[in-house]
């Protein structure tokens, strides 16, 4: 076979090198030596390296600055106080890191949440938001923005992250337990925001504002449809843990003190009945029953009274 | 001789000579001008307290009282006396009643443990609004116990329940051990002063602040008058 | 859009070195210049969110906005459906390039001289290198995209040369996540194949750069106008993935008539397209991407004809033709990254010998000729009683193309391309084995001087080289020459 003649190398050479280069270029690039934002508010804390740990992985603030400004700055805002350019135009209003509030913690409220809490918030995304699911990151990548919006808050140097509560094991879904959720939700005022059927239309609804006095808008339970998630999660151990910890920042107390675990669950239970468009457990129970809740009848153990003993229908309950 | 033994020294030496030479400031808060009207809450959503209000109560943004006094005034020694950081040890509480916050301002000094109470049949959520220290809200239901709380830094902060948006009080946590609140009538006290010039401020939720500088000298009773410009609205 | 010139090169090394001492000195002087950023601004603006969330360097998508594309253009949130959106927001975006252009190639041109008449005239051609420059355009396009409602998407671009020609690049609607299943969602309508590295939201915009010959490449003298994964498609796609869009699955059923509209080709030639990638999390260096695609099909080489020539639509003789290949995206840390895709492409010995559209279409990468089937420019018909000459074989090639990335910061970004396309068997037994060779080089850089979700504008500058073996003009001995082309590009890109 003949060949014609072959083409000039000095390109191909060329082009080796220039790739040697960026490569060698990624590699010794600082993750710091990204051109600094010309607008916006001086940092309100000088930058400080923070750390995040979650599970084996061991996130550094200095890696988390070039994906939070790729991904979170345009609402976050370059220094963590939700003046991103995009901020004005949300609702509800993106984080401000500067207060160190976060909604979903599995720590009690006013504690700060832990490194596990955060990242999971990332790649879960944040429903009835501008936040998205930010799961095609790394975790490498999650970790360290973790790390990287700690710096925006001094909190995190002088506090050490709330204790996770504990989330018994699961009672069983009973029709009764439904029952017993309603009463407490009647009994605990969920309703007078959330509606008798959790559709965020209760009599105190109007005139909810979050912790920078801005309207907010109880959560609707009936709205979306069979994917329906709640703010932190959609597994009942995360509306466990919702109720529980309370979303701060907004007006949803937390009710650690005042319920007691398997009470929880059974609040759980019902609540999972308000979500009519999607399919549960409880709302087959509830549907074999022709969506009739029996009215509650209180135990002898008055399992509404904080100071009950622990709840004996659940094998291995309490605290 | 260490910081420690010092400042020791220090405080027993302050605390004699306060013993010795307790002044007082004492005086009365009143307002000009006319007050906005306070409207009558309408209960009528949570009955459990509505039947304990015969006559319906009015919000408590101003609360006056005869001869033009002006109630839930914060008065405290805001310059002149360091704060010995002595913290008071009588028990305070914040208690909700008849879905009232009692007494509408809670003055509390820093680090002061106070306890929040429910003496109602309705469940409540108690959520202060920080902006320096740690915001969070939790709810009482009706018979739980006390919840205890205490604030490490200074700053008015204002208390909601989400739940009765009618509900509305402050916590004024100070950074001196000096400060009262103006009630039946406007009056108030500063007792156990030592000598010397201090700033004294008046805090008011809806009117602002005032102040006034007085001189101490010795066991004496000085009279301090505060009078803010009401607000027609 | 990208640049149709055809062009030509610097011999001289010199000529490379001032170009790129030029591509830097720019580069500099746009740096320094600069203020505060940038994507396809009716979906930034409908969400948000910064160009770069879902883009690594527009329109180039990195892992969050490929998932938004897997989704239909949805975040998957509450505010997907555009009832949620401003009535007066209407998700269009218009990008246009102007540009400063300089193209180089050789050409056969006349000479002049004292010819035997006694007069002067031309007396011979010979090859000279000839370079254009100017400022100039590069086209124009209108996106528009979104969602009519949940889950169900759309996807309209015209798109207009810089004369103003206008043609439908892509023209779609896509029914997804069927069921709540993020596996099962289809696409209706033109449409750019499954590709991971993406021809349509290439950095690069010069006319041998802007596209990737490894979606492109032919064999010289080959027939078959259809088997290129770079042009956008008519058909049906299946498409899956998983929710983190971690793996990504999907099939095409599509017309082997390239793209062209009006049933120019046949009736019952269809050709298949399939990928498969999945990527990993590795820790420090961030998620890699690995896939392979398989692209097989039929097209006609036999046109029925009407007084000798072929009519329109009549194609059938179908033949075979695949190409398949490996895609990976290979991340170094979060500042590097090399994509690499890869291509065994096979045509029938009838495509080989140059059998296929015989009819003369409009293009966009079809054949054009002004007469019929076999005259001069024009394919052969496969009419009853064509043979293939002897030992006539198979074209097989090989392609390789790896672009690296180096993403300085969410605004700026350096990148060069290398392909090369490498023929293994030619039709016709004693043609030079390398003759249709490619090789295609280009380095450049795309600099966002500010960032929001409003608009997008970028300084640009690249250079391409692009050369192959025995298709240039004749030499004095009448034997082919090598292709050289160079282009050089400076401009602003902007979208809003």
């Amino acid at each position: 076979m003949t060949s014609l003649k072959p083409m000039r190398s000095i390109g191909v050479t060329f082009f080796a090198a220039m790739l040697g280069l960026l490569f060698v270029a990624g590699f010794v690039t600082p993750a710091s030596a990204q051109d600094e934002p010309a607008v916006g508010p001086k940092p309100p804390v000088p930058f400080r390296n923070t750390e995040s740990h979650v599970g084996d992985i061991t996130g550094h603030s200095a890696d988390g600055k070039l994906p939070y400004r790729r991904y979170c700055a345009g609402c976050h805002g370059d220094y963590g106080d939700a003046n991103g350019e995009n901020a004005v135009w949300l609702d509800p209003k993106p984080r401000d890191f500067t207060i160190a509030t976060f909604k979903c913690r599995s720590t009690l409220t006013g504690t700060l949440p832990t490194d596990q809490d955060l990242f999971n918030t990332i790649g879960r995304g944040l429903t009835n938001s501008n936040m998205p699911i930010w799961n095609t990151f790394s975790k490498q990548e999650r970790a360290d923005l973790v790390a990287y919006i700690k710096i925006f808050s001094p909190r995190w140097e002088k506090e050490k992250a709330g204790v996770p509560i504990t989330v018994p094991a699961e009672p069983p879904v009973t029709l009764e337990s439904i029952s017993h959720g309603q009463a407490l939700f009647a009994k605990l005022e969920c309703w007078k925001c959330h509606g008798l059927h959790g559709e965020g239309d209760g009599p105190s609804a109007s005139t909810l504002t979050d912790s920078k006095d801005n309207p907010i808008r109880p959560f609707n339970f009936a709205a979306a449809g069979n994917d329906s998630r709640f703010k932190c999660g959609s597994t009942n151990q995360d509306i466990y843990k919702i109720f529980m910890t309370g979303v701060d920042g907004t007006p949803m107390p937390s009710f650690a003190d005042v319920i007691q675990p398997n009470d929880a669950w059974d609040l759980v239970h019902f609540l999972r009945t308000l979500q009519v468009h999607r399919k549960s457990r409880e709302n087959d129970i509830l549907m074999a029953a022709h969506g009739v809740i029996p009215p509650y009848v209180e135990k002898k153990t008055g399992s509404l009274a904080p100071a009950a003993s622990a709840n004996e229908k659940v094998p291995g309950g309490g605290q | 001789m260490s910081n420690k033994r010092f400042s020791l020294v220090l405080m027993m030496v302050l605390v004699a000579s306060s013993a010795m030479f307790a002044g007082t400031v004492s005086g009365k808060v009143t307002y000009t001008g006319t007050p906005a009207h306070m409207k009558p809450i309408d209960m009528s959503k949570e009955p459990s307290c509505a039947k304990q209000h015969p006559t319906p109560i009015t919000s408590e943004t101003v609360v006056t009282g005869a001869n033009d006094a002006l109630d839930n005034v914060v008065v405290y020694i805001s310059s002149g006396a360091p704060d010995d950081g002595q913290i008071p040890t009588q028990a305070i509480t914040y208690v909700q009643k008849g879905c009232q916050y009692i007494p509408h301002v809670l003055a509390m000094h820093v680090d002061q443990e106070f306890a929040i109470a429910n003496d109602d049949q309705t469940s409540h959520n108690i959520h202060p609004h920080p902006t320096v220290n740690i915001e969070w809200n939790l709810s009482q239901q009706a018979g739980s116990p006390p919840i205890k709380k205490q604030y490490d830094k200074p700053e008015f902060i204002p208390v909601q329940c989400n739940i009765h948006p009618w509900m509305h009080g402050w916590f004024a946590v100070l950074k001196t051990s000096h400060y009262d609140v103006s009630k039946d009538g406007g009056d108030f006290k500063l007792p156990n002063l030592p000598p010397g010039k201090y700033t004294i401020t008046a805090w008011h939720e809806s009117y602002g602040t005032q102040t006034a500088d007085v001189t101490i000298s010795g066991n004496e009773t000085k009279e301090v008058n505060f009078s803010f410009k009401a607000k027609p609205y | 859009m990208r640049m149709w010139a055809q062009s030509h090169l610097c011999q001289k090394q010199r000529h490379v070195i001032s170009v790129l001492a030029a591509a830097f000195a720019c580069m500099f002087l746009v740096l320094c210049a600069s203020q505060s950023a940038s994507a396809l601004p009716a979906f930034a603006r409908k969400y948000g969110l910064r160009c770069s969330a879902c883009h690594e360097s527009w329109p180039a998508l990195n892992n969050f906005g490929l998932k938004f594309r897997d989704n239909g253009y949805q975040l998957m949130n509450d505010r997907d459906a555009p009832i949620w959106q401003n009535p007066g927001y209407w998700p269009i975006t218009f990008r246009i390039t102007p540009i400063w252009h300089r193209v180089s190639s050789t050409q056969n041109v006349d000479v002049y001289g004292p010819n035997g008449e006694g007069g002067y005239g031309i007396t011979g051609t010979t090859i000279q290198r000839i370079t254009s420059a100017g400022f100039d355009l590069s086209g124009l396009d209108f996106h528009t995209g979104g969602t009519l409602e949940k889950n169900i998407s759309f996807y309209v671009l015209p798109s207009s040369d810089p004369t103003g020609a206008f043609h439908f690049e892509s023209v779609n609607a896509r029914l997804d996540n069927i069921g709540n299943s993020p596996w099962l969602n289809i696409r209706l309508g033109r449409f750019e194949l499954n590709n991971l590295l993406s021809e349509k939201r290439t950095l690069w915009l010069t006319g041998n750069g802007g596209i990737y010959q490894t979606y492109h490449f032919i064999p010289v003298n080959d027939g078959n106008i259809f088997g290129q994964m770079g042009d956008n498609q008519f058909g049906l796609e299946y498409m899956g993935h998983s929710v983190d869009d971690k793996t990504r699955v999907s099939a095409s059923l599509l017309s082997s008539n390239d793209g062209n509209v009006n049933l120019t080709t046949g009736s019952n030639s269809y050709s298949g397209f399939f990928t498969f990638d999945q990527a990993f999390d590795t820790g420090k260096l961030g998620m890699q991407r690995v896939g392979v695609y398989s692209f097989a099909g039929e097209a006609a080489t036999y046109y029925r004809t009407l007084g000798g020539a072929p009519i329109p639509g009549s194609g059938i003789g179908n033949k075979g033709f695949s190409r398949v290949g490996f895609y990976g995206q290979f991340y170094f840390g979060p500042h590097f990254d090399l994509n690499v895709v890869t291509q065994h492409g096979e045509d029938n010995a009838w495509f080989g010998q140059g059998y296929g559209n015989a009819v003369a279409t409009d293009g966009n990468g079809g054949t054009t000729c002004a007469g019929p089937a076999g005259s001069p420019g024009c394919p052969p018909n496969n009419t009853p009683g064509s043979t293939l000459p002897t030992g006539s074989r198979a074209p097989t090639w090989n392609g390789y193309t790896f672009e690296a990335r180096y993403v300085y910061s969410p605004q700026l970004i350096l990148k060069a391309v290398y392909e090369a396309e490498r023929m293994s068997q030619q039709a016709t037994p004693g043609t030079a084995g390398n003759l249709g060779n490619i090789n295609n080089y280009s380095i450049g850089f795309r600099y966002n001087p500010f960032m929001t979700s409003r608009a997008g504008f970028a300084y640009f500058g690249e250079f391409n080289e692009f050369q192959q073996i025995g298709t240039g003009p004749s030499n004095s001995l009448g034997n082919a020459t090598n292709t050289s082309t160079s282009e050089l590009l400076f401009g602003m890109d902007f979208d809003f």
